[in-house]
């Protein structure tokens, strides 16, 4: 039992990270329908901000963090130029191609300024983890969902609440209509770009003291968050969440149930599983039939 | 498919013309070393990268998973020949076989998944395939890879040596490209470049989207797995990470940067990024991110790739191409104005949740008439239209068309009973020549002309020159202006030959003169004796053509019948004076 | 002569020739095939080091048969069609007598054939045990294979630790599989079959499934084959925090510096195998001082070293740079003191038959002992 325990709690650390990451994911999709496949580069970026700010520099942690999210905030614009904005007309399939170029790029770039050694960090409390009976629950574990949690109900109240929610959603439903009414579309998306960039940089913070920060620390992650997005509902905010979780959950209990070396293959059969039978995922809109 | 092997046999003596330079080129390279191993490397990528020029450039559907196709191909031929020893082509050939099955599996992923999650789809199905690559070790060899995997011999040739092996290498390349390049303009070839234009206006001019889809990916595997075959031959080894998501990567960006409508786009793509990586070794690591930025500088200034620029030149350049022939003309079905009902829908009903979009309509369109079908916005005629193409179910209600019930079947079904239509926003395939575009509706399979190539053409062409843009019929139709895009339209769906053709309000978005042009038009095919349905607001049109008028209001017929009579009927008067509902669909 | 006697074509052809040699006899070609890009740039670059340190003292020393060592290096890209497009690259130069090959095994099976066709001797350091025994004469292994690591690993917890309940963790690329098979088998040779057998596959954020596995198996030592650092790490840091604490004797990535930098304490009192320490002789104690001198860093490898000292060695005995004399130069090298241990050459064309035990204290990695075998 106290087995089962710990592999749901790493499973739901675990998962809280693809659920993190993913949310950075459906805010494009929701305002600008672009997947961006450099998003594991926004949270990497984010990682080596907080190693410059922190390790090399010396500012305190929750400052360099701060700052580190600023920056990167400012960075989402700048990706929102370049690989988004000249695209934007040609349909889904050149700006995907783009982000993946974007990605090799900035990969590649971090290389040759860093080396590909893995850079120690430390987390956000000293504490290392609480031990309750037989089962151990880390810090960073816990920061992790408690943080995913708080900013999936700040994000859903920004959405649903505000004046700027509403704006972003309609940019997003139509965006003819949005400039119609007078919402400045162009500054919406970049809004958007930039909000889903500190996102990611934060998650990328977030992990880094668990998986160290290299340059390709956040690859396969952020793939996995891609399919918990669409196991959880393409585009839905709360869909990201529980598919992150779920994902998380599975692949742990898979793994040790099953077969630890073809962990990474119960994310994507599951994946595929959904794509077959509920392609709308947990929480999504049936996808509209169109005319 | 018999047009298609027509065409493709008559690129035969070039093909055997390029085999010759191939095999005399790889004659000419040393034995072994450096340009023979990159010349191997070049020319059997190239054969999986004009796979992914199929499904992605002519089909527009996004694979990530070639370097898993390639990797079936290495591994079916390395099992084989080293592990069970079978004869290196029979290994081959069942390599191939499984690669294709597992493609057109991929395919069936399209059935309901397009765009971002057909690449999650491939993505998924790369990464299970390196993992069983690398666990599955009884079967695979595990990490460690396969060695000593040998070379064949052909009908008692000997290809143990390098160049002969390379010659093998370079001839199927060859062929390869040679065949990517005629299926460019076969039936299959345009279908697959008219569901990547456009799908919706694929399927209402005949083609079966999501079986072009399919055979499109089964396609792309068995180029993968054939280049993935001769690779495992010309090196002797493989291993699992030889076939990684990251090399389908640089199998995507091979294709795109040559460009991806052109299998010389992938050739020439292929050998640059073979070669780049040896020629800037100087720029060391900073390469890999020159040539992340390039993928992005690619996409945005050269979206067709490196080919793509260069054809672009030289078709601006050879635009002076005429057809001499005599006007052509139109033969269409036609028919003298009678009783025969063409299309009869009763009760038809569409909602949209608790939404009557279309709510219990009749009536029915007899031959050789001009049938109108009018009402104030949101009164359902877009819905209906599209409900009686196939574009949406129908919740209630029987369509029938010449006689058989068409309520259950698909788009292209229906088309190829003879049912064509334009849409209100205009749905040309913008990537291909308005000439493309035209005979895309002549050889729509139950057309008489379906399976005759030549035949099409001039079909097309007699298309062409009813609406007076056989001129235009090389030039791109993305460049033409709205109104003749809207032609463009017409003569594709006239070149079917229909037997009742849809125009969805035709004059939208059309300036005076061009509502005037297009009036001159639809009198002209009135006088044709064409069946026409035609959906409108511009009451002088309808006024000018009907025979016939069909009132809509509220998703229900408000009034049916001569037009003189329709229009002052009072509810009609009502419905156009009345408050308009907000837009429906 | 022979100008006046052939037509003037093949003279021309001839003097080229002639004119080819006589450039070539000026320096010793020695190719390098190493990782310069790509994943695994860095530990290339230290290899790299190393071998242009070992040519830089034997140039200084009179070089070989008293000329001087030119290397030629082409880049492996980190990939296995990089590393057969730069192997073949170089063997278009009929100069080079001899290579320095790859440390990875995958990219050594996949030149193999080249350089079988080729037939030159090539120094590597991949540990794979087959690639001596594949029939290839001309791959010389300069690093212990892991038939060794294997053997060391499993005497040190039966005879040394004295600990029986054997668990193993091993990583499913061709280095981890390779390892676990020669583990199962001298495990079983010594009569034990492990507790648990545990694959993994690279690059994992999370290893609870793994820690738990080992947690529930019941065993009291633990060994394993970790081939990239941060996984090393982050598998240490969990075992610790769900509570195991046994023995821990790990192939040579659990005392990188990368990995001991990265996991920290969870690492301290574990024990690893090295082909390469510092302190386990002099003259991996002098190749030490002198890389440092150059480069201000601690190499972690130097099997580099070896090979291009063993070449050159095996050249000048044999007093010849045809193959097969330099071949047989090679094979007949015993007791030869290098850094990765005493060379003796057995017929496969293994060099080294040892390993290392270090220990991890507190931080510091300690030199133990040196296990040799002689069989």
């Amino acid at each position: 039992m106290s087995n089962f325990l710990q592999l749901l709690f790493n499973g739901l650390g675990i998962g809280a990270i693809y659920a993190l990451v993913s949310l950075g994911f459906v805010l494009l999709i929701r305002a600008a329908s672009v997947v961006n496949f450099g998003q594991g580069e926004f949270s990497m970026l984010g990682a080596y901000l907080l190693v410059v700010f922190f390790n090399i520099f010396g500012i305190n942690y929750y400052v360099s963090m701060a700052l580190s999210i600023v920056i990167m905030a400012g960075f989402g614009v700048i990706f929102a130029y370049t690989t988004y904005w000249p695209l934007r007309f040609r349909g889904g399939l050149p700006v995907i191609i783009s982000t993946i170029g974007a990605s090799i790029f900035l990969e590649n770039l971090v290389l040759v300024l860093y080396g590909p050694s893995s850079v120690q960090i430390d987390g956000l409390f000293d504490a290392d983890g609480i031990q309750i009976g037989d089962v151990f629950l880390a810090t960073q574990y816990l920061s992790i969902i408690v943080i995913a949690t708080i900013l999936v109900v700040l994000q859903y109240l920004v959405f649903e609440k505000t004046l700027l929610g509403k704006k972003l959603q309609a940019t997003s439903q139509d965006k003819e209509m949005a400039s119609l009414l007078g919402i400045p579309v162009v500054f919406m998306i970049l809004i958007t770009f930039a909000y889903s960039s500190a996102m990611g940089g934060l998650a990328g913070m977030l992990v880094a003291p668990l998986l160290f920060v290299s340059v390709n620390m956040a690859g396969i992650i952020a793939l996995k968050a891609f399919a918990a997005n669409i196991i959880g509902g393409y585009g839905s905010i709360p869909g990201a969440i529980l598919g992150g979780l779920a994902l998380g959950v599975i692949e742990t209990m898979g793994a040790s149930y099953i077969s630890v070396p073809y962990k990474d293959a119960f994310a994507f059969a599951m994946l595929l599983l959904f794509l077959m039978v509920r392609p709308q995922g947990l929480f999504g809109e049936k996808i509209s039939e169109k005319a | 498919m018999n047009g298609l092997s027509t065409s493709i046999w008559r690129g035969l003596p070039q093909a055997g013309l390029a085999a010759i330079i191939a095999i005399g080129l790889a004659m000419l390279a040393p034995d072994q070393g450096y340009y023979l191993n990159i010349l191997m490397q070049a020319s059997t990528y190239a054969i999986a990268v004009v796979g992914l020029v199929v499904v992605l450039g002519y089909c527009g559907q996004i694979s990530i998973a070639q370097a898993a196709f390639f990797g079936i191909g290495a591994y079916g031929v390395a099992i084989g020949t080293v592990d069970y020893g079978l004869n290196f082509f029979v290994a081959m050939l069942i390599a191939v076989g499984v690669s294709g099955v597992f493609g057109l599996i991929l395919g069936l992923g399209s059935l309901r998944l397009g765009g971002h999650y057909l690449a999650m789809v491939s993505i998924s199905f790369q990464q299970i395939l390196t993992l069983v690559l690398t666990n599955w070790i009884e079967f695979t060899h595990g990490p460690d890879g396969i060695r000593n995997i040998p070379r064949p011999r052909f009908f008692g040739l000997s290809l143990q040596g390098g160049n002969a092996f390379l010659a093998l290498c370079l001839v199927a390349m060859v062929l390869v490209a040679l065949f990517a390049w005629r299926l460019k303009a076969t039936k299959l070839g345009r279908a697959m470049q008219a569901v990547r234009d456009n799908d919706l206006a694929a399927a209402t001019s005949g083609i079966d989207v999501f079986g072009t889809k399919v055979i499109a990916f089964g396609i792309s595997a068995v180029l993968g797995a054939i280049g993935g075959g001769l690779f495992a031959g010309g090196f002797g080894y493989i291993s699992p990470d030889q076939f990684s998501f990251a090399e389908s990567i640089v199998l995507l960006t091979m294709a795109l940067l040559g460009g991806v409508q052109s299998p010389f786009g992938a050739l020439i793509g292929t050998m640059l990024l073979i070669i780049l990586p040896e020629t800037l070794r100087f720029l060391k690591q900073v390469y890999l991110a020159v040539y992340g930025a390039a993928v992005i500088l690619i996409m945005v200034f050269l979206p067709d790739g490196l080919w793509g620029f260069i054809d672009d030149r030289i078709r601006r350049n050879a635009r002076a191409i005429t057809l001499p022939a005599p006007k052509l003309p139109l033969l269409s079905q036609t028919g003298q104005m009678g009783t025969e009902k063409v299309l009869e829908v009763a009760d038809l009903a569409k909602h949209f949740g608790g939404l009557k979009a279309v709510d219990g309509v009749s009536f029915a369109v007899r031959r050789g008439s001009v049938h109108a079908l009018i009402g104030p916005n949101g009164s359902g005629k877009s819905t209906f239209i599209n409900v009686v193409t196939g574009l949406y179910v129908a919740t209630a209600g029987k369509i029938s068309f010449a006689g058989q019930d068409i309520t259950t079947l698909s788009p292209h079904q229906r088309n190829r009973r003879g049912l064509a239509r334009t849409f209100q926003n205009i749905r040309v395939f913008r990537g291909m020549t308005v000439l493309e575009n035209v005979m895309i509706g002549a050889e729509r399979d139950g057309n008489d002309v379906a399976n005759a190539p030549a035949e099409v053409l001039t079909r097309a062409l007699a298309a062409l020159d009813f609406v007076d843009m056989r001129a235009d019929a090389h030039r791109m139709v993305g460049e033409l202006s709205y109104g003749h895009q809207r032609y463009v339209e017409i003569a594709r769906a006239l070149a079917g030959s229909p037997d009742l053709l849809l125009l969805d309000e035709p004059a939208a978005g059309l300036n005076m003169t061009e509502k005037v042009e297009l009036g001159n038009l639809l009198k002209r095919l009135k006088g044709h004796g064409l069946t026409i349905l035609i959906v409108d607001h511009d009451m002088n049109l309808v006024e000018q053509v009907a025979d016939h008028i069909t009132v809509l209001n509220f998703g229900r017929r408000i009034a049916d019948g001569a037009p003189g009579d329709v229009l002052r009927h009072p509810d009609v008067i009502a419905a156009y004076l009345g408050e308009p509902r907000h837009e429906v669909a | 002569m022979q100008i006046t006697r052939r037509g003037a074509l093949l003279s021309a052809v001839t003097t080229f020739a002639i004119i080819g040699r006589a450039r070539a006899a000026d320096t010793i070609k020695i190719g390098v095939v190493t990782p310069l890009t790509g994943a695994v740039a860095e530990p290339g670059r230290i290899q790299l080091n190393s071998t242009r340190l070992a040519a830089a003292k034997i140039n200084a020393a009179g070089g070989i048969l008293g000329k001087q060592i030119e290397l030629l290096i082409e880049d492996d890209a980190s990939s296995n069609p990089g590393a057969v497009l730069a192997f073949s690259r170089l063997a278009q130069n009929q100069d080079i007598v001899g290579f320095i090959g790859s440390i990875r095994s995958t990219q050594m099976n996949a030149m193999a054939p080249d350089m079988l066709k080729l037939g030159k001797p090539v120094m590597f350091g991949g540990t794979d045990p087959t690639l001596t025994h594949q029939g290839n004469p001309w791959l010389f292994r300069c690093r212990p294979n892991d038939s060794y690591s294997a053997r060391v690993l499993t005497n040190f917890c039966l005879t040394s630790l004295k600990l029986k309940k054997v668990a193993l963790v091993h990583s499913t690329d061709a280095f981890g599989t390779g390892g676990k098979n020669a583990m199962l088998e001298n495990l079983t040779k010594a009569g034990v079959t492990p507790v648990l057998v545990q694959g993994y596959t690279n690059n994992q954020p999370d290893f609870t499934p793994v820690v738990q596995a080992v947690k529930q198996s019941g065993a009291d030592v633990l060994t394993s084959y970790f081939t990239n650092e941060p996984d090393c790490a982050i598998f240490a840091r969990q075992l610790r925090q769900l509570g195991v604490r046994i023995p821990w004797v790990g192939s040579p990535s659990i005392i990188s510096p990368v990995t001991t930098g990265l996991a920290k304490n969870a690492l301290y009192g574990t024990y690893g195998i090295a082909d390469f320490v510092e302190d386990s002789n002099p003259t991996a104690k002098a190749f030490a001082n002198a890389y440092r001198a150059e480069h201000k860093e601690t190499p972690d490898s130097g099997w580099t070293y070896d090979g291009m000292t063993v070449l050159a060695k095996a050249i000048n005995d044999a007093k010849s740079t045809e193959p097969a004399k330099i071949r047989e130069a090679i094979l007949s090298i015993k007791k030869f003191a290098g850094v990765e241990g005493e060379f003796n050459f057995d017929k496969n064309g293994d060099g080294l038959h040892g390993y290392n035990i270090v220990s991890n204290n507190n931080g510091k990695i300690d030199y133990k002992e040196h296990i040799e075998f002689t069989d």
